[in-house]
């Protein structure tokens, strides 16, 4: 009974260090994402701040009788309790007084209430400390006394939003503002307008669901013919594609770019679809899906009369629903994320056919005092593709590895 | 069956022409011959188009003797060449139609049609939502009928809002010129053709065996993948190889240069010094190198040029970027994937959450790190701050806050980028390694265990061996993408290069002479050491995974 006991108790820990590890993960990799989403809401000051904050906070302001304008709020203390105060009036000077015999017993008051002993014109002065000070006449416990200036400072009047007589006066600069957590969506439609990026999502867009569609069917088609059809110099070919998958694609980039200018696709978006929807890796794994697909159903249609193209279309198609959704994905995620290619082949200076990583690229030497507007783009450029992660994700993740692939 | 073997007349009399059909295309070939070479392009182009229009040509004329024998081979080559010729035009009509440069203004208008493409994917999904009855046919067909009609009238919709007919009046107007209406007439001239040959008629009276029939499905079906892979990766990487002997600049004729690029980038010199701060000028011819690095031995040392220092330095680079950052996502990813192993709840949703890095544009996501890695403002030096704040007050530490600048020192430059690509590609690893996991078999664990074996001598002694194989992808996968390191830094850096050329990587330097210096035959020939160097650290890879699994037996 014991050692049952101690092995829940072991596994339980286990467990639970598990979770935590697993969780600390899970924070690391999240972080920057939560970072730029909140980022993305902020004002450009609140992004600035030391140290930094999550959640995009505004100084909070509220409506007093008798002003026109809302006024900011802060903390004060009044009456030992910390209230939420209005800023009535900043930039009041105020004064350090104190007699000068006894330079300890100072008071404060506004530079406005004292008037100079014996008037304006004829004011009177004393040594201290062998320096001539100005006397000003303080009224002190109902009694004028006469005092020197020790020092100067500037103050705000902060009145109490429900009863505006109470006042308090301290410094504005050391008060701490209240602030309230402000989203700022507008974000997202100013680096819209500053960067052009609807331009560049829809053509984005475009030339994802071209790629995609093209790259599917390319490779459906060749993934059957390498699959199901025999003939000769099929399997040399094979080996050939196979062999084509590990070569880094820079080693095209500049014969690529040359064959571009060569037909006139500089600068087009035509050159961002049209070589990219043919795929050794894809129809490399088509094949593999095909394979696995039973001869029996198809040597059943044949008999039926159907022709090659039926077949494909009414068997195959829906048979690999899931190797296509993977590669759907797969090629969605590369197609909206690539940023060399385009980078050589469209112009920077041409921003009617940018794609959103140029248009981010360029957007991050424009507004690089504002990163609420630039995390906003990146937003923007992101999470189109998580959304389809998270939508493919049953049969991608499943099948990352029962292929091997690289994105 | 006498009908079969007699083929009516009409078929015969199209087969007697095809003939006549083959000499005029092996003459009109020849005759594009010359105006290929009249024309204004690269001249190793023109060597490979005329090449092919020979071979069409002469392949052309040699399937004349076949067809007059009704021998089926003269029906392939026919076939294949009408094919070919139907392509060719096809694309012209949509070339000179400008299809291809109309896709720019598509993308215009193409914002207006994306809430219409919303609708054809609710109408699919109505379709599909069809599966979740399987007891309810009528509620089923409803479903699909439902869904038909609405993703019709989305698409429709669609095409409307995209200036659809528009588009296809201008290009209809755009053929209505002599190129455009010849390539209609040579795609009809060839598509006419091709249906004779096709016929069930003509395979007949070519004595079509079934085989036969396999083979042209079979190259039909491949052939648009096939051309597509010959003209956008075989060709280019052929060109690529020939652009890296001549001094190409992507807008005049490249000329021959040998092996001049291979020779400027290979050209180091290695040189002692007698005292390690000797200046460079001392040991070195600077007229042709410059200094790459020092190594200090005793008093003096050992100084490395180079004819191309930024080459070399981004050789450095990139080895030291793979050296660190492979095993700083591997390493862990396998840590992390045997713990998604234990088959506790909630498992998806950590595999998931590590997977979200991996997907996000490299180009967002550097952006991103490029605040967190902010000196001031930033949050990493924020943490940094924090926890030497906890360490000091907490253990009585004076630990210094580094205050690292990240990405403006040249000593953490490089290792910013290392980190975040190691987040990066973490999670991939780690989904990779699960599925590894998940094939070895659980017997094998159960023996274990019988054994007495604890934790630690089975993952050393079950776990590793049997993921082998998937270690050896995980770690080559990656360090092929780690030697062609360029997003992250380039979006990261500013300059990219870093600062004093700390984080210049050997695609970015690739990128830097072929696109902005546009000595594209040099970067071709840098291309191609890249690729020697990343084949050869997988064929070490391979061998140092084949040795060990013969060790494992």
């Amino acid at each position: 009974m014991n050692i049952f006991k101690s092995y829940h108790l072991g596994t339980l820990i286990r467990n639970l260090a598990v979770y935590a590890t697993l969780t600390f993960f899970a924070l690391v990799m999240l972080f920057p994402f939560l970072y730029m989403l909140t980022t993305s809401f902020k004002t450009p000051a609140d992004t600035f701040r030391y140290p930094p904050r999550m959640l995009p906070r505004d100084p909070a302001s509220i409506e007093v009788a008798g002003f026109d304008r809302p006024l900011p709020l802060y903390y004060v203390t009044h009456n030992g309790q910390e209230r939420e105060f209005a800023l009535a009036q900043s930039n009041l000077r105020t004064g350090t007084f104190a007699p000068a015999d006894n330079l300890q017993a100072s008071v404060e008051r506004m530079l406005a209430d004292v008037r100079p002993t014996g008037g304006e014109g004829s004011q009177q002065t004393i040594i201290v400390n062998g320096k001539e000070e100005k006397l000003y006449d303080i009224t002190l416990d109902g009694q004028v006394v006469p005092m020197v200036l020790i020092s100067q400072t500037t103050v705000g009047e902060f009145i109490d939003p429900k009863n505006p007589s109470v006042k308090v006066y301290q410094n504005v600069r050391l008060s701490t503002p209240v602030e309230d957590i402000t989203w700022h969506p507008e974000n997202y439609s100013a680096v819209v307008e500053l960067q052009g990026l609807d331009r560049a999502l829809s053509n984005t867009a475009l030339v994802t669901i071209l790629v995609v569609l093209g790259q599917l069917a390319t490779s459906v088609i060749g993934g059957y013919a390498f699959a199901r059809l025999k003939f000769p110099g099929r399997d040399s070919i094979f080996v050939i594609y196979l062999g084509t998958i590990m070569i880094p694609f820079v080693m095209l980039i500049v014969p690529l770019y040359q064959l571009m200018v060569l037909i006139g696709w500089t600068n087009r978006l035509a050159a961002l679809i049209i070589p990219w929807i043919f795929t050794a890796y894809g129809t490399f794994l088509m094949r593999q899906f095909f394979i696995t697909v039973p001869k029996e159903i198809e040597e059943a249609a044949v008999l039926d009369g159907a022709s090659r193209l039926q077949i494909l279309t009414k068997i195959f198609i829906p048979a690999s629903v899931p190797a296509l959704a993977t590669q759907a994905t797969f090629t969605f995620l590369y197609a909206w994320n690539s940023f060399l290619w385009p980078l050589v082949i469209i112009n920077v200076g041409n921003s009617e056919n940018h794609v959103l990583t140029l248009a981010l690229n360029v957007l991050r030497g424009r507004a690089s005092d504002t990163p609420n507007l630039i995390l906003a783009g990146a937003a923007i450029a992101i999470i189109p593709p998580l959304i389809v992660f998270i939508l493919g994700q049953r049969f991608f993740v499943e099948s990352v590895t029962s292929s091997g692939v690289k994105g | 069956m006498n009908d079969l073997k007699n083929p009516n007349t009409q078929t015969e009399l199209i087969l007697r022409l095809m003939p006549a059909w083959r000499i005029l295309f092996f003459l009109i070939a020849l005759a594009g011959i010359p105006v290929l070479w009249a024309q204004d392009f690269a001249a190793a182009l023109k060597v490979v188009f005329s090449a092919l229009l020979g071979v069409a040509a002469l392949a052309s004329l040699v399937s004349v003797p076949y067809l007059l024998h009704r021998d089926h081979k003269g029906r392939m080559i026919s076939l294949v060449l009408d094919y070919l010729g139907l392509l060719f035009c096809l694309v012209g009509v949509l070339q000179v139609g400008q299809v291809f440069t109309g896709i720019d203004s598509l993308g215009a208008v193409f914002q207006r049609g994306l809430p219409f493409l919303g609708i054809v994917l609710v109408g699919y999904l109505f379709g599909a939502a069809s599966e979740l009855y399987p007891n309810d046919p009528q509620r089923q067909k409803n479903l699909r009928n439902t869904g038909k009609v609405v993703l019709i009238l989305g698409f429709i919709a669609f095409l409307l809002a995209v200036n659809v007919f528009t588009g296809l009046f201008n290009f209809l107007t755009r053929l209505l010129q002599p190129t455009g209406l010849s390539m209609i007439f040579g795609a009809t001239l060839f598509g006419l053709s091709l249906w004779a040959m096709w016929r069930e008629a003509s395979a007949q009276t070519f004595n079509a065996k079934t085989s036969h029939e396999q083979m042209i499905s079979g190259w039909l079906f491949l052939s648009p993948n096939l051309l597509g892979f010959l003209i956008f990766f075989a060709g280019p990487l052929l060109l690529s190889f020939y652009f890296s002997f001549t001094n190409s600049d992507a807008f005049n004729p490249p000329q021959w240069i040998g092996v001049d690029n291979y020779a400027r980038i290979l050209n180091i010199t290695i040189k002692p010094l007698n005292d390690f701060a000797q200046p460079a000028r001392d040991v070195l011819d600077i007229l042709v190198y410059d200094e790459v690095g020092r190594m200090k031995i005793g008093d003096g040392g050992i100084l490395f040029g180079a004819q191309d220092k930024f080459f070399w330095l981004a050789l450095r680079n990139t080895l030291t970027f793979a050296l660190f950052a492979v095993p700083l996502s591997v390493i862990p990813a396998l840590f992390l994937s045997n713990l998604l192993n234990m088959k506790l709840p909630g498992m998806k949703f950590f595999r998931a959450v590590y997977f979200m890095p991996s997907i996000a544009a490299i180009v967002g996501i550097s952006l991103v790190w490029q605040w967190l890695y902010n000196a001031t403002i930033g949050y990493i030096n924020y943490f940094i701050t924090v926890g030497v704040e906890f360490l000091n007050s907490g253990f009585g530490l004076a630990l210094i806050d580094p205050k690292i600048q990240w990405t403006s020192n040249s000593g953490t430059a490089l290792l910013s980028i290392i980190i975040m690509a190691a987040w990066q590609t973490m999670g991939f690893n780690t989904v990779l390694f699960l599925a590894g996991l998940q094939n070895i078999p659980g017997e094998l664990y159960e023996a274990a265990t019988v054994d007495g074996a604890g934790s630690w001598a089975k993952f050393w002694n079950i776990t590793l061996p049997m993921l082998a194989p998937t270690t050896f992808f995980v770690v080559t996968t990656t360090t092929i993408q780690a030697m062609q390191v360029f997003e992250q830094i380039f979006i990261l850096m500013n300059p990219p290069e870093g600062p004093g050329n700390s984080t210049i990587s050997l695609v970015l330097y690739l990128y830097r002479s072929g696109f902005q210096n546009f000595q594209q035959g040099y970067a071709s020939a840098i291309a191609w050491v890249l690729f020697i160097v990343i084949f050869g650290l997988t064929l070490l890879q391979f061998q140092r995974q084949r040795k060990s699994s013969i060790y494992e037996g």
